[in-house]
């Protein structure tokens, strides 16, 4: 696990859109364990508190669950994970609208654009 | 928790410290930046008394500095303080005989972190490995506070890692650490406070986090404000 940080953004805020990103790709599964705080914080480089804060953050979202003394866990839910899957693609689309706004491009050539792009990275990923 | 308050010092007619207050939490990692000259070292000297101060008090856990207290605070000074023809395993007995806090079992995990032999000797060390030596001199009392003095300036960028990724393990965790420097880029993603100095005044202290959440910045970007704005 390896998380290019920026240096604008809080760390915590950084980690959970990273787990957030592992959950709806699946590479994290529902119910599946995670790291301890410290293993986090030694896995990504980051500070001991900092991790927590993620934690705390995710487990206040309903992410993730710790029962009593057990290792924390991505939830078992499956709304969470339709809501987080909407929340993330929403945002991407908006980020995307927000870039090609000043370009002022019309929307029938975005979409061709999009899926012509998008095909091509896929090939290019098999 | 160490409170620095109000702390001045005078070099002869030289006013280094001239009025400066933080204070450092256990459990946190405080960073000390200033250009050099400005009194980092002054400082640290300062709150395990090595300098006494002209005026103003320093208290750790509340109390003034007493001989107990060097069992609870440990000062790693930017050069290494043991002779150059002492084997890394001769410095850790030197060490081990002046401080009750030393604990051996972590001193071995640090030479095993820091893949230094405790066969060698300091004088042949490269300078990246005399700061990792250092280092585990210091990180190897089990006290609650740590001051480092510039534990990156002049090593290799690897070792730089090397030195950052001890600040993220559980061989730091927990206690509470000032540590001065004046290349914040290696460490900007590990450190929870920074105090910012300029002629002998703290010009700003702040949490990263919450700048970065609050005022969208870096640690540079305030540093570029302070220092050039």
């Amino acid at each position: 696990m390896k998380i290019t940080f920026n240096k604008r953004d809080p760390v915590y805020v950084q980690v959970v859109q990273h787990f957030k990103e592992q959950i709806v790709s699946g590479k994290y599964e529902l119910g599946q364990e995670i790291p301890s705080r410290r293993e986090l914080a030694n896995q990504l480089k980051i500070n001991p508190n900092t991790a927590q804060r993620a934690y705390k953050e995710m487990e206040e979202a309903g992410l993730i669950f710790t029962e009593g003394n057990n290792p924390s866990r991505i939830t078992k839910d499956e709304q969470v994970l339709r809501d987080l899957r909407t929340e993330l693609i929403e945002g991407a689309v908006d980020r995307l609208i927000a870039a090609v706004e000043p370009v002022n491009i019309p929307i029938d050539e975005l979409i061709g654009l999009i899926q012509e792009k998008y095909e091509e990275q896929r090939r290019g990923q098999v | 928790m160490i409170e620095v308050k109000n702390v001045t010092k005078k070099f002869g007619r030289k006013k280094v410290l001239q009025g400066v207050s933080f204070t450092a939490n256990k459990g946190e990692i405080t960073c000390l930046i200033g250009v050099n000259g400005v009194g980092k070292t002054t400082i640290l000297n300062g709150i395990v008394n090595l300098t006494p101060m002209s005026s103003g008090e320093i208290l750790i856990d509340g109390e003034k500095l007493t001989k107990e207290t060097y069992e609870k605070v440990a000062f790693i000074p930017d050069a290494i303080t043991m002779l150059p023809h002492m084997r890394i395993e001769e410095a850790m007995q030197f060490m081990q005989d002046f401080y009750n806090s030393w604990n051996n079992e972590r001193a071995e995990e640090l030479l095993q972190f820091f893949k230094l032999k405790k066969e060698d000797r300091i004088s042949s060390l490269s300078k990246g490995n005399v700061a990792k030596a250092n280092l585990l001199l210091g990180l190897a009392l089990d006290v609650d506070y740590l001051l480092m003095d510039e534990p990156f300036s002049g090593i290799d960028i690897f070792s730089r890692e090397q030195i950052a990724d001890v600040f993220t393990s559980h061989l730091v965790e927990d206690r509470g650490v000032i540590i001065t420097t004046h290349e914040i880029n290696d460490i900007e993603h590990i450190i929870d406070k920074v105090v910012l100095l300029d002629d002998g005044i703290v010009f700003k202290e702040f949490e990263t986090e919450e700048m970065r959440e609050v005022e969208g910045k870096s640690v540079v970007d305030v540093m570029r404000e302070v220092y050039r704005g």
